[in-house]
């Protein structure tokens, strides 16, 4: 026995160690990393390939209520409407019609209902060489003096194209010039973007939602609590996008509006 | 102790050998280590990824004969259905011939919505948490296209600002990929029709391919891939949207499980204001033909660098 003293006490040392090191190796919680936190999820309405406005055709395609568009309904037949203008000879848009924002053209240019609409026939356009144009045809009249977009749009360089690029397989559903402009604001309104990429480190992220600031001269609209990601709808509402924790089911982000009338709406639908 | 006759086997000088005690001794140890070591490979019990006998044996994409394929795709069926709750329609679409994809973007329309992006995301079932787009639009100030002045964490009121412009980028579909060039397995090859795509059963996972990309189009699966149920798309290829493991690689495959059934991709089809244009090249009448032949200006990001992409930027007046 006196040759190795130290081995029973090497080895009662070494049985300690090892129970200890399988107890703390089996109370796991100290070695999982920090779940990751939920990012939330783009409301799916915003991604669909609708046109930014329904023209007038497309309410016809559907069948939809039309008598907005009766012209005879208030007009008279055979008594071509008059134009007023003001002092500093800008058109005056009539009563009726204030839902008309006329901003087609530079320096109010295009400053005349009748450059575009005949008024001997309010049911028709007209170009300024005569020629009578039907609505269906709006793009003739569009082209009429805007020739290169015009050209452009026939070979399929302007404007949306969806559906099927393969002929054969289905139908490509190309757009006309009033489904996406407005023909008495053309001008493509500005949007509100979707929300940036979230990076990939928790770290990172952190430090993101905690520096997301506008940028100078831009109202702070929001004021960002750090787990939330302002979802923004691209028709200016402002949410803030909460998340419950993630079950089986999936990530179902609450929204609760931040006093927006749309937002609220659309919160409730 | 009443001295006793030594036992026949033993020698003079000899220790006493192993005792009961020893024995016990040891055993305590030993079964310990053994403990220790059991609960510190615990974490393999939560594997759930583990690849099923079939999918482990699953020969190479280009050996499989259509009786094979068949089965596979079954089988990846059966998985997203056990996952989800939901059965998918997963296809193996073939590309077809006399059709090089080639995709152009008008950078004068931009107006930086990212709206691609997302559409994107919810075609091909890419993961919500943690976030995998395959589109990054990035914000340039006009004047010059100095990558290093770009900015993707945009966030303004309203898009497009003054005095910017916005290039989305994705996998270019390179003519020349370097991708193609550094997979140590081959799980990444460009098809006829343009299109480079992953077998994401035959990736290993080394990232060598998102290293080699200069536009790092290429997305890694560093957790599980979550995709909420009610926004799965049930409408699946095999190299293209169906859920992706852990551990594998994925990037842009110009939505092949709607191109090359003839559809348009589903960013191509959301863009509002018609900047992206796609269509077969080697077809005179298409978009992009037009596209090539009459705007004047085009730009392939990093074209020094001889990828050759497919993908062609350029503005309009």
């Amino acid at each position: 026995m006196n040759d190795k003293p130290r081995v029973p006490g090497v080895l009662f040392i070494l049985t300690l160690v090892f129970i200890v090191l399988t107890v703390s190796f089996s109370r796991r919680k100290w070695m999982e990393p920090e779940p990751l936190k939920a990012i939330a999820l783009v409301d799916p309405d915003l991604v669909q390939p609708t046109t930014m406005r329904t023209s007038y055709v497309q309410l016809v395609r559907m069948q939809a209520d039309l008598s907005d568009f009766d012209c005879y309904a208030c007009h008279e037949k055979n008594k071509p409407p008059t134009l007023r203008f003001d002092a500093s000879n800008n058109l005056v848009i009539p009563k009726e019609h204030l839902d008309i924002v006329m901003a087609h053209g530079q320096h109010n240019r295009n400053n005349n209902c009748f450059n575009c609409h005949d008024e001997q026939n309010l049911v028709l356009l007209q170009t300024r060489d005569g020629r009578q144009v039907k609505f269906e045809d709006s793009p003739r009249l569009c082209g009429s003096c805007h020739g290169p977009t015009y050209r452009d749009w026939e070979g399929g360089a302007h404007g949306r194209t969806g559906g099927y690029w393969k002929k054969e397989a289905g139908e490509t559903k190309r757009q006309i010039c009033v489904d996406c402009h407005n023909p008495h604001s053309p001008k493509i309104p500005p949007r509100t973007p979707l929300p940036p990429p979230h990076p990939l480190r928790q770290a990172d992220q952190a430090r993101m939602f905690q520096e997301f600031r506008q940028p100078e001269g831009v109202a702070q609209t929001s004021s960002l609590p750090y787990r939330g990601f302002p979802i923004r709808r691209c028709d200016q509402a402002v949410t803030t996008g909460r998340l419950e924790v993630g079950d089986a089911a999936g990530w179902k982000p609450a929204l609760r509006s931040l006093g927006s009338p749309l937002a609220a709406a659309a919160a409730e639908r | 102790m009443i001295p006793q006759k030594p036992h026949p086997n033993w020698k003079a000088g000899q220790n006493a050998g192993m005792t009961r005690r020893s024995f016990l001794r040891g055993s305590a140890v030993f079964a310990s280590g053994l403990a220790a070591l059991a609960a510190s490979l615990s974490p393999l019990r939560e594997l759930d990824d583990f690849p099923s006998v079939e999918q482990f044996a699953q020969k190479y994409y280009k050996e499989l004969t259509p009786a094979e394929m068949a089965k596979v795709l079954k089988r990846i069926e059966d998985e997203v259905e056990r996952q989800y709750g939901l059965r998918p329609h997963v296809k193996d679409l073939k590309p077809a011939d006399g059709v090089e994809f080639v995709y152009a973007l008008n950078l004068t329309r931009c107006v930086g919505c990212r709206k691609c992006v997302h559409a994107c995301v919810a075609e091909n079932n890419q993961s919500r948490t943690p976030e995998i787009q395959y589109i990054r639009v990035l914000r340039l100030p006009h004047g010059s296209l100095d990558l290093e002045k770009a900015e993707h964490d945009y966030h303004p009121e309203s898009v497009p600002e003054k005095g910017y412009f916005y290039m989305p980028v994705q996998c270019q579909q390179c003519k020349n990929p370097p991708c193609v060039k550094v997979c140590p397995v081959h799980a990444t090859w460009q098809e006829t029709d343009g299109i480079t795509v992953i077998d994401y059963d035959w990736c290993i996972g080394c990232r060598y391919c998102e290293a080699a990309c200069p536009y790092w189009a290429r997305r890694f699966n560093f957790a599980k891939p979550s995709v909420p149920k009610d926004r799965l798309n049930l409408n699946m290829a095999y190299l293209g949207n169906r859920p992706r493991p852990r551990g594998v690689m994925e990037k842009c495959h110009f939505c092949l499980q709607r191109t090359r059934a003839g559809r348009y991709p589903a960013c191509v089809e959301v863009c509002p204001v018609g900047a992206r244009k796609f269509g077969n090249i080697l077809d005179p009448n298409s978009e992009v033909a037009y596209i090539l032949r009459t705007k004047r200006v085009f730009i392939q990001l990093k074209e020094e660098l001889g990828t050759s992409p497919r993908f062609f930027y350029y503005f309009d007046v």
